[in-house]
């Protein structure tokens, strides 16, 4: 696959906090940058349920959701979001988390269904080049 | 004015910049050499010049007498108390909790044991959003980023063996539940058997600031700022000496708007808690010295300094002659600070410098009350070593290396006193926008704040990508970010603990004293009276938080999050 094939459109990102947690800097700066690359995003805006960011995911027709989490929540609602993708037919959606998340924690959570977490430190640079680089050309053509 | 001259004034302020002049060309261009380094640029904006002269204090216009003074007496620049750190150090502080009840209180009684003179819970997001344990918003959640407190019963097992007067203040943030934390203050030192005026309540108490930085609000600003105020205006009959608000420049800087303008906007959300107990016909003697502000400078250490010196003078002034104050009580402001640096992912041990100087900069700037960041406090709950060595830091700041020997050491010199003149500068300057932009509730709701800070944190972020802002680990000599596994993640059987207490909580209670004290929490918003009255009885009845805040709920309705970014 070669970076000069023009895409079918844009990539077209959530951006999402899930839980209580209420730190968004990392998740608007993200967004911006996306952004401010070309990408499509929508943030969902503080303290959804992973129900709510399904329904916007599958709404917006998004390529990826970016999660924001800090408070150490990702172990249960991470999963729980790619259970609830799988089972509403939207298996082609990845997932991205970004934040504070344990060493030990990420292998765990790739196991379970999330594409990658970046954490916190990570230049916007480093984003935008993996999203390019991961984002099928056509929907549902590579996983 | 005949303020008595400074001898360096003998030899004339423009002969003075003369040789300033003269020693940038000849001396300073030359070692120079072309090119600087980097951008010499302070996080809020300011040109920082190679050397400060007294030609910079002649340019500023100082008066010694008008803008600086003397520590205890108007305009406060130099400290808000006359002996400052050299009779009392400042209070030695700690902010901590986690896990549940029985885990944390281990935690309090250790700190109590090496010094901490002032404790501050950390509660949980589910207590701070007003959620039950058992609520489904709590799921994974319950005892996470503090200890979960949903009934008095938990604060009683909280504090037990620790008096509520044995420490200088005990306190916690709960910025959305602020008659709720207060009213558990107050039923704590009745179940302990210890007068209000024998101990000192600290409560944040500040959610105007929540929907722009913090993210823990519930209800829609207006009802909430009105039922912050409550609390102030509760202690001011029933316990004056007690600290029920601190409002917060803390979180809106690090949410990017910057130190300046993150005090201009909390300097108004300050204006507008105060404006709301003077319409209730409270005076400005009264109210003023309840309040705390909660200063915040992390990237540039002598900007700190200069904030907390300019937002001391901003305050006197404001009270006095904005707001007729006579007291010097209610003019001389208190500050809390929690120290931080750039604390950074990798290696997290160089932390410990990082936040050692941030604090020292707060120390020397004349802090009241003085927190450090865990070094692990980016990553994680601090570890008990961690928090010991922050408590320690602290000790060491205020006894050793002289640092508290005479007051204010700083005052005084070309560069400090110039920036303190700049910074103030540019909070009032921030603070006119503030009120263009409609006051602490348009900041909020018209965007202003959100559109501030989201420019700031993308500036900052561009500043660390491009190398602009130095950051030893990030962009100089980088290092792969990495979150420890020794993280420390609590007892995983808290939660288990908090649901079954939370459940025999609520069998073993009067479900008639609890509907009668709820219905009056009701009667309390309906009427627009003070809540606290109504809270205190709900909590000493052991309604949980979740079920008061369910009361406020369905009489204010909920925030409506913003998707702007």
């Amino acid at each position: 696959m070669t970076t000069n094939t023009p895409r079918r459109r844009r990539i077209r990102v959530l951006i999402a906090k899930v839980g209580l947690d209420g730190h968004d800097v990392g998740a608007r700066v993200v967004a911006r940058g996306l952004l401010d690359a070309g990408m499509e995003v929508v943030y969902t805006g503080l303290r959804r349920t992973p129900d709510e960011v399904v329904r916007a995911a599958i709404e917006e027709d998004v390529d990826w959701i970016g999660v924001s989490t800090l408070s150490g929540a990702h172990m249960v609602l991470l999963p729980k979001l790619r259970r609830l993708l799988d089972e509403q037919g939207a298996a082609d959606i990845r997932i991205l988390a970004g934040g504070i998340v344990p060493q030990e924690d990420i292998p765990l959570l790739q196991d379970k269904g999330v594409a990658q977490v970046f954490l916190s430190g990570t230049s916007i640079g480093e984003i935008v080049e993996y999203l390019q680089r991961e984002t099928p050309l056509e929907r549902g053509s590579a996983a | 004015m005949n303020a008595p001259k400074p001898p360096f004034q003998a030899l004339g302020p423009g002969e003075i910049d003369a040789h300033a002049k003269r020693w940038r060309d000849e001396a300073f261009e030359p070692a120079r050499g072309g090119a600087d380094r980097k951008p010499f640029v302070t996080d809020v904006g300011l040109p920082i010049e190679p050397l400060y002269t007294p030609a910079d204090l002649e340019r500023i216009g100082h008066d010694y007498l008008r803008d600086t003074g003397f520590p205890g007496e108007f305009p406060f620049t130099r400290g808000e108390r006359a002996g400052m750190n050299r009779t009392d150090p400042f209070v030695v502080s700690a902010y901590s909790g986690f896990g549940d009840a029985i885990a944390c209180n281990r935690r309090f009684r250790k700190l109590v044991e090496i010094g901490a003179e002032q404790i501050l819970v950390a509660l949980d997001l589910p207590t701070q959003c007003g959620y039950d344990s058992d609520h489904e918003m709590s799921t994974a959640e319950v005892g996470q980023v503090g200890v979960a407190i949903d009934s008095l019963a938990d604060m009683e097992l909280l504090f037990e063996g620790i008096p509520a007067d044995s420490v200088k203040r005990i306190g916690t943030l709960g910025n959305s539940i602020g008659p709720i934390v207060l009213a558990l203050y107050a039923a704590l030192g009745e179940k302990q058997g210890i007068p209000w005026s024998r101990y000192t309540v600290n409560l944040q108490n500040d959610p105007l600031k929540e929907y722009i930085a913090r993210g823990t609000q519930i209800l829609p600003p207006e009802p909430a700022a009105k039922l912050a105020v409550d609390p102030v205006d509760w202690c001011v009959d029933n316990a004056p000496n007690w600290s029920p608000m601190t409002v917060c420049v803390n979180h809106i800087n690090a949410g990017g708007a910057g130190s300046s303008m993150g005090t201009s906007i909390a300097l108004g959300n300050a204006r507008h808690y105060i404006d709301l107990l003077l319409a209730r016909g409270r005076s400005i003697d009264d109210v003023a010295p309840l309040l705390h502000m909660f200063p915040d400078e992390r990237h540039d250490f002598f900007v700190s300094i200069a904030n907390l010196r300019a937002l001391r003078r901003i305050w006197a002034r404001m009270m006095k002659e904005r707001y007729g104050a006579t007291r010097r009580e209610a003019m001389a402001l208190r500050t809390t600070v929690y120290g931080h640096g750039m604390e950074a992912l990798a290696e997290p041990l160089n932390n410990i410098p990082r936040t050692a100087f941030g604090t020292l900069a707060y120390v020397l700037g004349g802090a009241s009350y003085v927190y450090l960041a865990g070094y692990d406090e980016a990553v994680s709950t601090p570890n008990e070593d961690s928090a010991r060595l922050a408590l320690r830091t602290l000790q060491i700041i205020a006894h050793e290396h002289g640092f508290g020997d005479t007051i204010d050491p700083l005052g005084g010199s070309y560069y400090v006193e110039t920036l303190t003149s700049q910074v103030e500068r540019q909070i009032l300057d921030g603070l006119a926008q503030v009120d263009d932009a409609g006051g602490a509730l348009a900041v909020i709701g018209a965007g202003f704040g959100r559109k501030v800070m989201t420019q700031g944190a993308v500036r900052r972020q561009r500043a660390i990508d491009s190398g602009e802002r130095p950051w030893v680990t990030v962009n100089k000599w980088p290092q792969k970010p990495n979150v420890p596994n020794m993280a420390f993640r609590g007892d995983p059987q808290a939660a288990e603990r908090q649901l079954e207490r939370l459940a025999k909580v609520k069998a073993g209670r009067s479900a008639k004293d609890v509907a009668d004290a709820l219905a009056k929490v009701d009667r309390a918003c309906a009427d627009g009276a003070n809540s606290v009255p109504a809270v205190l009885e709900a909590v000493r009845a052991y309604a949980t938080v979740g079920e008061i805040v369910d009361v406020w709920r369905r009489r204010f309705g909920s925030f409506v999050p913003s998707t702007d970014f």
